[in-house]
């Protein structure tokens, strides 16, 4: 059975994400558009983005052939959200001018740690009333 | 592209040390997935509602755990879904302890403290590995191990306090004890020095088993459950292992496998139907 048009449906909009930085400089290629992108791709538990959560360990792109390759990991080996996860980055790049395919590879390497959450996700963190155990 | 000395993928494993590793990581995934079922058992009706939803999180590390060992062995051309969801009692490669349900909460914390160790240090001895698919996997799920550990520690304490708890562990921990030591293979164990020699773990199995020793042994003399004593400097079993039915390639007696509820749980067949990958 086939359950993908049952998820797309059920699964629901998210809480809004915090705008992502405002960068001062335009993006200068794909990899950094796809790598941008990752600042609004929501945790599907808390309202911040796997950027800031540091989850994304890289995102490399090739151009002529708009195939574009996220290594991303979680929070813990058994995340029950990882196929979520997947599925929203590669909605989101999709949606990306220039992107055809998107690749996307789990690393465990290093581990991640609360120490891997940005500054920047740290204070998204603390205004939703989260505290961080380091 | 692999380091030097180093294996990034199977095939680049010479033939022996393949199946050696094959093996092992089977051993791996079908102890971890069957030890989070057992966790999972517990998580209603453990004796503090914390220690419920201390099983339901181990049984999540473990599940975690499992699958991801399943499915690296399709770069050792198996099938995962084939070995998770397919297979017969006697193919898998789970220790004697989880062949049925743990009955008690010290039968439980007999596994959540020797079993879970003892696959702790199996893979700890993976942590630097030559053969990178592992060796970048391990120090996460070392991480995530540390809080079993120290769970099954504190529970030896608290119930080690009073005279009744100390012996429903000092009957429940010794049938466990006497398994989980044997579980390494015997000392000279040709597959564990292989996999040593190769650079893929770093401890043959005695030196596997003196490392979960001096882990546990600490631990369950420290409310006197009289299965370790102190050797000068070093821990020492007062339980030999019985070799007899002993067989190394699957790590576990010759006979035996989970039995048929067990079975039909840890294959999820009831929901095969539902199977998404």
């Amino acid at each position: 059975m086939d359950f993908s048009a049952v998820l797309a449906e059920t699964i629901g909009e998210g809480r809004a994400l915090p705008p992502p930085p405002e960068w001062a400089e335009p993006p200068v290629d794909l990899a950094e558009r796809a790598r941008r992108a990752m600042y609004e791709v929501s945790d599907p538990e808390f309202a911040i983005s796997l950027a800031d959560l540091g989850l994304i360990y890289g995102v490399s792109a090739d151009e002529t052939i708009g195939v574009v390759t996220v290594e991303l990991t979680f929070t813990a080996m058994a995340c029950p959200c990882t196929d979520f996860i997947k599925w929203d980055v590669r909605d989101r790049l999709l949606r990306e001018p220039g992107i055809e395919r998107v690749d996307v590879e789990v690393v465990w390497h290093p581990p991640w740690t609360t120490a891997r959450i940005s500054a920047r996700g740290r204070r998204i963190l603390e205004d939703a009333g989260i505290a961080l155990i380091t | 592209m692999a380091e030097e000395g180093k294996y990034s993928k199977a095939a680049d494993l010479p033939e022996e040390l393949r199946e050696h590793l094959g093996a092992l990581i089977l051993v791996l995934a079908d102890n971890k997935r069957l030890l989070g079922m057992r966790y999972s058992d517990w998580i209603l009706g453990a004796p503090a509602l914390e220690a419920g939803i201390a099983c339901s999180a181990m049984a999540q590390d473990e599940w975690g755990h499992g699958r991801i060992f399943y499915a690296m062995l399709r770069d050792f051309g198996q099938d995962p879904n084939q070995l998770e969801h397919r297979r017969e009692s006697p193919e898998y490669r789970s220790i004697e302890l989880l062949d049925g349900p743990a009955d008690g909460w010290t039968d439980l914390l007999a596994l959540n403290l020797l079993l879970d160790s003892a696959l702790s240090v199996q893979c700890e001895a993976m942590a630097e590995s030559r053969f990178e698919p592992v060796h970048y996997k391990v120090s996460k799920l070392l991480d995530e191990e540390r809080f079993h550990f120290e769970h099954s520690r504190g529970w030896v304490a608290r119930l080690g306090s009073t005279e009744s708890g100390r012996e429903a562990m000092r009957r429940a921990f010794a049938p466990a004890w006497e398994v989980c030591v044997r579980w390494f293979g015997p000392d000279d164990d040709e597959v564990a020095r292989a996999l040593c020699d190769g650079g893929l773990t770093d401890k043959d199995a005695a030196g596997l088993r003196a490392r979960w020793l001096e882990r546990v042994a600490p631990v369950v003399e420290s409310v006197g459950l009289g299965l370790a004593e102190a050797d000068g400097g070093a821990w020492r079993s007062r339980v030999a292992p019985a070799w007899d039915e002993w067989d190394s390639d699957v790590r576990r007696g010759r006979e035996g496998g989970p039995d048929a509820d067990t079975l039909v749980r840890v294959r999820g067949d009831k929901n095969r139907s539902l199977l998404m990958d």
